[in-house]
């Protein structure tokens, strides 16, 4: 009757790392397996046989490459070790897994006024960031309408007051003026007029160049957005 | 020392650039490498070529050798390769011929055997030659496969799971074609009256 096992068998005999109770069950079987007991019995011979073998000696060779001299040699041989720890040599792949896992997962990150944002998919990326822009577009609209419409009230608040002073002063210092002298305090006041209101002017518009400036950085951090939001789909 | 601690430290010393110590490295394993490649190829120019390339390959790969396993097991990995890439390139199963003795003179032999023993007694000279010649001419009617799985279980000592892995087959297929080229073997020997 064959045996199924005679490979396996075989195998384990000549393994001299079996512990002991394989070796046990193995001598069991090949004590009741002729076919075996016969396989195992050739292999060892074959193996003694093949053992004869004599070493031969190995001929005069070039053990240190030719094109290397003692200094290729010590320069390939420092060349070759690895000269970043451990960590190093797996942070490139790490940040490639990452960055391959993040365009899989189609991750998106939003930093706004509440704080960070992270989602998972979705395809209006370019849509949300229009939407955003046209928000935040809207609230430094308004936020910069109502600084100037402040900046504008202190401002004429401070003129009026700043002319009542001057008003009183002068009636106290020229109680019995002339209707000259009242036409030249007229002028002056005229004056002071034109004087504040070109300030305002140049107020007014230094606060929309700067409202400008800062519309032309979000039209191109959204561009920028945008450009990389596509770079990643 | 241990053995694998003494191969750890010529390692570390050829890694900071001691050539010194890389040719004592090379000098430890060239005979086992050098006879795993003759007995395979059955030539001795292939032999040596296989052996330079075994070499080149652990010089170039030193550096990766991390002592997860003996130097010597990580050896002749690379040596396994090495000997199925120049089958490939070369078709080593060619016939035996300077193993068989024909067309070389007495001096060549002497060269192979150059111990004292056989610088005494030619004859015995003669003997290992021929035997030598008669195990390669037997190795040689294997299979490839089978004849890689025979080195590296009988003159190598590899486990079969270390087998199986460098062929890339099950520990099941390579204790298969262990037994099947261990029969075929013995049927050789039988043929050739030597048991």
């Amino acid at each position: 009757m064959s045996c199924n096992e005679t490979a396996y068998i075989v195998a384990a005999s000549i393994d001299e790392s079996l512990p002991l109770a394989q070796r046990r069950q193995l001598d069991a079987h090949i004590a009741s397996c002729a076919e075996c007991r016969d396989a195992v019995a050739d292999t060892r011979d074959g193996m003694a046989h093949l053992r004869q073998w004599r070493e031969v000696a190995v001929p005069r060779w070039q053990r240190i490459p030719e094109s290397l001299n003692d200094e290729g040699l010590r320069e390939k041989l420092r060349r070759a070790r690895p000269r970043f720890s451990f960590w190093t040599q797996w942070l490139p792949l790490a940040t490639a897994c990452m960055l391959a896992v993040a365009v899989v997962l189609n991750v998106q990150v939003q930093i706004g006024g509440d704080g960070m944002q992270l989602s998972f998919g979705g395809n209006s990326q370019a849509a949300d960031i229009s939407e955003q822009l046209a928000r935040f577009e809207q609230a430094q609209r308004s936020a910069q309408e109502q600084a100037l419409e402040q900046l504008v009230t202190q401002l004429e608040a401070r003129q009026d007051s700043a002319n009542l002073r001057l008003m009183e002063t002068m009636l106290e210092q020229f109680g019995s003026s002339t209707a000259r002298n009242m036409e030249q305090v007229l002028a002056y006041f005229e004056a002071q007029r034109q004087q504040d209101m070109q300030l305002l002017q140049s107020s007014y518009q230094r606060l929309a160049d700067s409202d400008f400036q800062t519309i032309r950085s979000v039209q191109q951090l959204a561009n920028y957005v945008q450009y990389q939001g596509g770079q990643l789909q | 020392m241990s053995l694998s601690e003494q191969d750890e430290a010529l390692i570390r010393a050829a890694l900071e650039g001691s050539a010194r110590a890389w040719e004592r490295l090379v000098r430890r394993y060239e005979g086992r490498v050098y006879n795993f490649a003759l007995r395979l190829s059955g030539n001795e120019t292939e032999a040596l070529d296989l052996m330079q390339e075994v070499f080149l390959g652990v010089f170039r790969n030193l550096h990766r050798f991390r002592g997860d396993s003996l130097f010597s097991t990580w050896l002749f990995r690379i040596a396994h390769n090495k000997a199925v890439d120049m089958n490939r390139r070369r078709s080593l199963l060619m016939p035996l011929s300077a193993l068989g003795g024909a067309g070389q003179t007495e001096e060549e032999v002497l060269e192979h055997f150059h111990d004292e023993a056989h610088e005494q007694n030619p004859q015995a000279l003669l003997d290992t030659e021929q035997r030598n010649a008669g195990i390669a001419q037997q190795l040689s009617r294997l299979s490839w496969e089978q004849r890689l799985v025979v080195e590296l279980k009988v003159f190598q000592s590899c486990t079969f799971d270390e087998i199986a892995e460098m062929q890339d087959v099950s520990a099941n297929t390579a204790k298969t074609r262990f037994y099947t080229a261990m029969k075929l073997l013995k049927t050789q020997m039988e043929q050739t009256h030597v048991v």
